[in-house]
């Protein structure tokens, strides 16, 4: 198959073909980029020219939000929250399932009890999630961040868990000759050395606890203080879309970090989430 | 015990009491609330029994939820595979270099942006900008918001669904393509194998295990689509769009029926675990080593 050269005419009807897959994808984007710059009127006028000047107007008024702060706080206090605790439970409990699969019952029956959670709705178990957490009082972020690192246990267990496989355990058994206990073994030898894999956890679960709706507007809809971006976002659903270009500048205010972010680390991104599903 | 079994035991503690706590015994609350009268507020708790199971199969309101659930499911299992398939294979064997890595950056960023801002700024762009195009060229069927009628609506969601869900089995589908060893092409041209065959007997075989993955996440994707019919239609125009997933939280929070909305929600997870079941014996008799 490598061996032929495609035809030119193939080629150019693929590279028109690939063209237009990036304005459909560059077109919601270049509208709300423009949008979220011009005043009502001149959306009306047209939607698509370019704006005429920095338009401000709309941002000022986003960010004039009694608790705008306190959205942006809470999204990234949230997501802060959930992915560093997230990067170091993952692990251990990985390390731990990895080293003893092999000779002991319990720690094969982890691995498949962690990963049957994927096949799992949310909706299944939702509402007496919701209950519990009332009950414990923990309808809060601190609530919202243990559900997070709850959560993630079932994808990022079996990620790391199949990289952790791919470690020789001579290093491991050199390191407790030196004099290492397990706790040392597993933070001076074992982490460092999964960085990838930590890397990719880390990254996946950023990019699902900053973006999701669904688990915060159960656990933190009693007052807009204590919203996350994506509840302020929805919230302009109700509350004032005839002032369009308002609301996509809110939204600016979630897509612009996610492109920086990407911009920055698509290759991790992409090599990441492929790491753990595709194995050679 | 020796102190690194006592060790990894205690690595694995927080974690497995946390997701037992958070996700398990809630899993099993939901089975038990589900054979229950429960509201969702009433203290007096009577066991029923099947009988919100049984009611599941005479309700016209959550046949047509999963009749179009089904059919959302299938129109998104066809459309964004098919897709995420021939973009792997285009880039995969045709481009080369820089604009392979180009292209596949910018067919995966869909997938780094929040599903409720995807689909709030879809249902704008629907309602306002397209019909906008539409009067201006003149074509009528443009012209209107397609999220407004009952006839269009599913089809204005799936657009939105496919303009980010491709982005995943896209790529995860390239790094299939990716892992194949390309000496067994080599051995087949050599042994005089045909194009055809090669794909057939070498590209098929190695990516069945990939596309299983892509294949179960779209259709949990599908089956339970919420995000963006809360950002779009919330299930209207007079409930054409209302999905499963929009109704269980919608008897569950609004309409109180609590026990019922969790015995439907017990008949997604059979239906995800039969389908899931099926689908890998089905395409273990042609994969290579496993998954």
């Amino acid at each position: 198959m490598k061996t032929k050269k495609p035809l030119p005419l193939l080629t150019v009807l693929v590279y028109l073909f690939v063209i237009a897959g990036t304005l459909v994808i560059a077109f919601p984007l270049y509208i709300t980029f423009v949008t979220a710059f011009k005043t009502l009127d001149e959306s009306a006028r047209s939607f698509f020219s370019l704006p005429s000047g920095l338009y401000l107007g709309n941002f000022a008024a986003v960010v004039s939000d009694e608790y705008f702060r306190n959205y942006i706080a809470n999204s990234i206090g949230v997501t802060a929250g959930a992915v560093g605790i997230i990067a170091v439970f993952i692990p251990m409990v990985s390390y731990a399932i990895s080293r003893n699969m092999q000779r002991s019952r319990y720690y094969r029956f982890l691995y498949i009890y962690f990963i049957l959670g994927v096949f799992v709705p949310f909706q299944v178990f939702m509402v007496p999630l919701t209950q519990m957490m009332t009950k414990f009082g923990l309808l809060s972020q601190v609530g919202l961040v243990l559900c997070y690192v709850a959560f993630g246990l079932c994808e990022g267990v079996f990620l790391y868990v199949g990289y952790l496989k791919s470690i020789p355990l001579e290093i491991e058994e050199a390191a407790t000759i030196d004099g290492c206990n397990t706790v040392q073994t597993f933070f001076k030898i074992v982490y460092p050395i999964s960085k990838p894999m930590t890397a990719t956890v880390i990254i996946l679960d950023t990019l699902w606890v900053w973006n999701d709706f669904l688990l915060p507007v159960l656990m933190l809809n009693r007052s807009p203080k204590n919203w996350t971006l994506p509840l302020y976002q929805y919230n302009f659903k109700s509350a004032h879309m005839f002032r369009y270009n308002l609301a996509f500048a809110a939204f600016l205010f979630s897509i612009v970090p996610m492109i920086l972010l990407y911009a920055f680390l698509q290759r991790y991104i992409i090599e990441g989430l492929t790491a753990g599903a595709v194995k050679t | 015990m020796t102190e690194k079994s006592l060790t990894h035991f205690f690595f694995t503690a927080p974690a497995v009491l946390l997701y037992t706590l958070l996700l398990v015994i809630p899993v099993f609350q939901g089975v038990y609330y589900s054979m229950t009268d429960w509201s969702g507020l009433s203290k007096n708790i009577k066991f029923i029994g099947l009988a919100n199971y049984a009611k599941i199969f005479s309700d016209k309101r959550v046949l047509h939820a999963f009749g179009f659930t089904f059919k959302y499911s299938l129109l998104l299992l066809v459309c964004v595979l098919s897709l995420a398939t021939v973009l792997a294979l285009i880039l995969h064997y045709v481009l080369k270099g820089r604009s392979k890595t180009f292209f596949r950056s910018i067919f995966f960023f869909p997938a780094v942006l929040s599903l409720i801002v995807v689909g709030m700024t879809w249902n704008e762009i629907l309602f306002r900008v397209v019909p906008a195009i539409g009067q201006a060229l003149g074509i009528e069927w443009l012209s209107v918001n397609i999220l407004g009628s009952p006839a269009t609506a599913m089809y204005g969601i799936l657009l939105i669904h496919i303009w980010q869900g491709t982005a995943i089995p896209f790529v995860l589908i390239l790094a299939g393509l990716q892992n194949i060893p390309t000496d067994l092409y080599e051995a087949a041209i050599i042994d005089g194998a045909s194009p055809f065959q090669t794909f057939r007997k070498i590209t098929v075989p190695f990516l069945l295990p990939t596309f299983n993955v892509a294949f179960v996440m779209v259709l949990k994707a599908g089956l339970m689509v919420f995000d963006y019919i809360r950002a779009t239609t919330s299930g209207g125009p007079a409930r054409a769009t209302e999905s499963v997933g929009i109704l269980i939280y919608d008897l569950s929070y609004d309409s109180l029926k609590m026990s019922y909305a969790l015995a439907i929600s017990m008949v997604v997870l059979l239906v995800i675990i039969v389908i899931t079941f099926v689908q890998m014996k089905a395409s273990s008799k042609v994969e290579v080593g496993q998954l």
